[in-house]
């Protein structure tokens, strides 16, 4: 009787709640049209991740000059940086809230938007062979293809790479090395000469997923990784992840300072290490590396290299793997604006305000076709993005090719690989776990 | 006449009010003043309904769901949410840190409070007082998450504040890094907590002292009473309504500590600074899992509910007046 009376009052409970929210799971509002012809007024939103300098004047800036060719039309930006974006845009999206155009990251990330109706299909607009699609590199539109159709909008491409201090390796009389091993042993001559051999902070857990991505590409096969993504298909029982995990924690060990403290330390404190001169090398992005020679730092354009991660030796995964992605935007499919929107979007990627975003100060290189070039970019931005271009297979970012509670099992893993509060084999069976449960 | 003669005597003050005082209106009806009275409070209370009770009833309802922030599809299951909170390992070290914080915060901000605002209370130097209140309150008045980056920085295990003096001193052996390994993350942000939180107990408690008539304190230095059981015998008896007032303030804040740890560890290592907030928060805004987050915002009400209920009973059983 008392169990009958509790459920009957939790359905109650859980029915007014329904009912006060207003069955939140409907919206009436039309489908966006993308091909219609704009209408030049009203109030544009837009959710970016440029927060902050260098990169905040970037879309200000996009928005003064689009409000003057069309004074009808206010720009309401909304700026996050790379970890508020996460948060605001799902606040948003719970309170039923999106802008008309918001940020992505490609994967599981973008996958979310688009399998709840909240990406507008823009195959029309932007597709290999349309007019504005044929401006983009195809691999970058592709990152964000799902069943033949094209939802987002690539603003950048991104890699990852080992950042390397020139004149710290020529002091220290070493090469850029060719295999993990090799990179292991040259930290000790670097240590012995003052330098911290890798700086790397991870107090936010991402960047040791970013280390453990591109090492299970090179040491799971393909096909293996790209199943085990799903918790649909994946066994998560190859034994490379095990050798990644262990290759990792001996690079934590044996070329960080920090060693098993170091997710006491912030990402950016292990980047002015290197900028400082006093790190001989950091793993980052490609839209990090103008940040890191910028003007006042101690390391210059000229003393700063770039490699891939190398390779440990009887990989069996894909030695051209590199872990990067585009990152774009994806118009809400529930905007009235939608066609604004495009419009503006096309405005954003024209070639100008393409090669304005690869240039320093802001160095984010951009998927149009003519923007990335020796003259207009760095070059180690060149460099990066012309091996991400060649490279036989981009995998993406580790937090967002699979599914949040999987990530997030990652994630505490790396951590506590690095703590040394887990083994390898224990933080795989932990993310195993996760998977299991998120199937 | 009243303005500029005033009558001093009571019977004068009595018969001026008289003379320009309105006849008395005929009393309201009762049930007229219970309206009236509703009327009042009617603001007040839509006011709390809306933003704080059906929230409460909404999140209870949300609890029972399974709810895709994406599609706006909400599933109903029941109690399947608190059947994952009883199985989840990390709810219960939450709960575990919870404690741990409300804890040492009960040491710290309630009875260590006390003590320190008797000591500064006894003071006679009035300026020399003054700037131990002002000393000790100043952590107080700082934002929550500026003391957790400040903190954050002093504790870095390569260029913090805490290794280098402990290197200073030859006391090396003992730099860690503090927040970035499982054994001492937990207990640094407790730590920063209390430096923030102590000096407005403190301050609170002093106040509550100067209530206390003068007199009793004279009389016991007469009957040559000493300081330490004066203390006792006066000074706690006497403050026990702020005391069971801090009590509560102090445990509750405890079971919804958010700012300092997502500041200094998100949670972090490998969960082991995850709090109940914050596990709610990753539950909602990282795994996508509103339902099972809205479970855990329940039993944070729960058990906050229950504490100040058990709490302000007492404290009615206990009322000390004088």
């Amino acid at each position: 009787m008392h169990a009958q009376r509790f459920t009957a009052l939790t359905a109650l409970a859980a029915a007014s709640a329904l009912v006060l929210s207003g069955c939140a799971g409907g919206n009436a509002a039309p489908a966006a049209d993308i091909t219609a012809e704009p209408e030049y007024s009203g109030t544009l939103s837009i959710l970016t991740k440029f927060a902050g300098e260098p990169l905040g004047p970037y879309f200000e800036n996009l928005a003064a000059e689009y409000e003057e060719l069309h004074p009808e039309v206010t720009i309401e930006l909304i700026q996050e940086t790379d970890q508020s974006v996460k948060d605001k845009t799902k606040t948003l999206t719970a309170s039923g809230a999106l802008p008309d155009i918001y940020f992505t990251w490609a994967g599981n990330w973008a996958q979310n938007f688009i399998d709840g109706g909240l990406a507008a299909d823009l195959t029309e607009v932007i597709e290999p062979g349309t007019e504005w699609g044929d401006t983009f590199g195809e691999a970058s539109l592709s990152a964000f293809q799902v069943d033949g159709k094209y939802f987002g909008i690539p603003l950048y491409n991104n890699g990852k790479f080992m950042g390397y201090n020139t004149k710290i390796f020529d002091e220290v009389g070493i090469e850029v090395p060719t295999t993990f091993e090799e990179l292991i042993e040259s930290c000790a001559p670097i240590r012995a000469a003052g330098y911290e051999p890798i700086a790397f902070g991870n107090k936010d857990g991402w960047p040791a997923l970013h280390y453990l991505q591109q090492l299970f590409a090179y040491n799971v096969p393909s096909d293996v990784l790209h199943a085990d993504f799903s918790p649909a298909t994946a066994t998560l029982d190859d034994p490379g992840y095990v050798t990644s995990l262990e290759q990792f924690k001996t690079l934590v060990d044996e070329c960080t300072d920090t060693g098993t403290g170091t997710n006491g330390v912030l990402y950016s404190t292990a980047q002015e290490a290197l900028a400082g001169g006093r790190a001989a090398m950091y793993y980052q992005e490609i839209l990090e590396f103008d940040t890191v020679t910028a003007e006042g730092n101690v390391v210059t354009p000229e003393m700063f290299g770039i490699f891939p991660l190398p390779v440990p030796e009887g990989a069996k995964g894909n030695p051209g793997a590199i872990e990067g992605s585009p990152e774009g935007y994806l118009i809400n499919a529930k905007s009235p604006q939608a066609a604004l929107a495009v419009d503006f979007m096309k405005f954003a990627t024209s070639l100008e305000n393409a090669t304005v975003l690869s240039s320093p100060p802001y160095g984010q290189p951009s998927t149009i076709v003519g923007a990335v070039t020796p003259e207009t970019s760095s070059a180690a931005v060149f460099d990066g993005i012309t091996q991400v271009n060649e490279a036989s297979e981009l995998i993406i970012w580790l937090d967002t090719v699979t599914v949040p509670e999987v990530a997030d099992a990652w994630l505490a893993g790396g951590e506590a690989l690095i703590s040394g509060g887990s083994t390898p084999e224990q933080v795989l069976e932990s993310v195993r776990n996760a998977s299991h449960s998120a199937e | 006449m009243l303005l500029t003669q005033p009558s001093k005597t009571e019977e004068g003050v009595t018969a001026a009010l008289t003379a320009v005082t309105p006849p008395p209106r005929a009393p309201r009806r009762p049930g007229a003043r219970r309206l009236l009275g509703l009327a009042w409070i009617l603001p007040a209370v839509v006011v709390l309904a809306v933003f704080v009770y059906l929230p409460l009833v909404q999140n209870l309802g949300f609890s029972t769901l399974e709810w895709d922030i994406y599609s706006g599809s909400q599933e109903f299951i029941g109690l399947d949410n608190y059947t994952k909170l009883v199985g989840d390992p990390i709810f219960w070290s939450s709960l575990w840190n919870n404690v741990l914080y409300a804890v040492i915060s009960l040491a710290f901000q309630v009875f260590g409070a006390i003590v320190l605002a008797a000591i500064i209370e006894g003071i006679r130097n009035d300026r020399l007082r003054r700037s131990l209140r002002a000393v000790y309150f100043i952590p107080s008045a700082i934002s929550l998450t500026v003391a957790g980056l400040l903190f954050y920085f002093i504790y870095e295990p390569n260029l913090g504040l805490l290794n280098y003096v402990l290197d200073a001193i030859g006391l090396d052996a003992l730099a860690q890094p503090w927040l970035g390994q499982e054994s001492t993350a937990m207990v640094s942000i407790i730590v920063m907590s209390q430096w923030q939180g102590f000096g407005y107990s403190t301050l609170l408690f002093a106040v509550a002292i100067q209530r206390i008539p003068s007199e009793l304190y004279e009389a016991a230095s007469i009957d040559g009473i000493g300081p330490v059981r004066r203390f006792f015998t006066i000074t706690l008896p006497l403050v026990r309504e702020m005391t069971g007032l801090m009590i509560i303030v102090t445990i509750s804040g405890a079971f919804q500590v958010f700012n300092e740890v997502m500041v200094m560890t998100s949670g972090g290592p490998n969960n082991s600074t995850q709090v109940l907030g914050t596990w709610l928060y990753r539950n909602g805004f990282v795994r996508n899992d509103f339902g099972y987050a809205a479970a855990i915002a329940t039993v944070i009400f729960v058990i906050t509910l229950t504490i100040a209920l058990v709490q302000l009973w007492i404290n009615r059983r206990r009322r000390v007046e004088w």
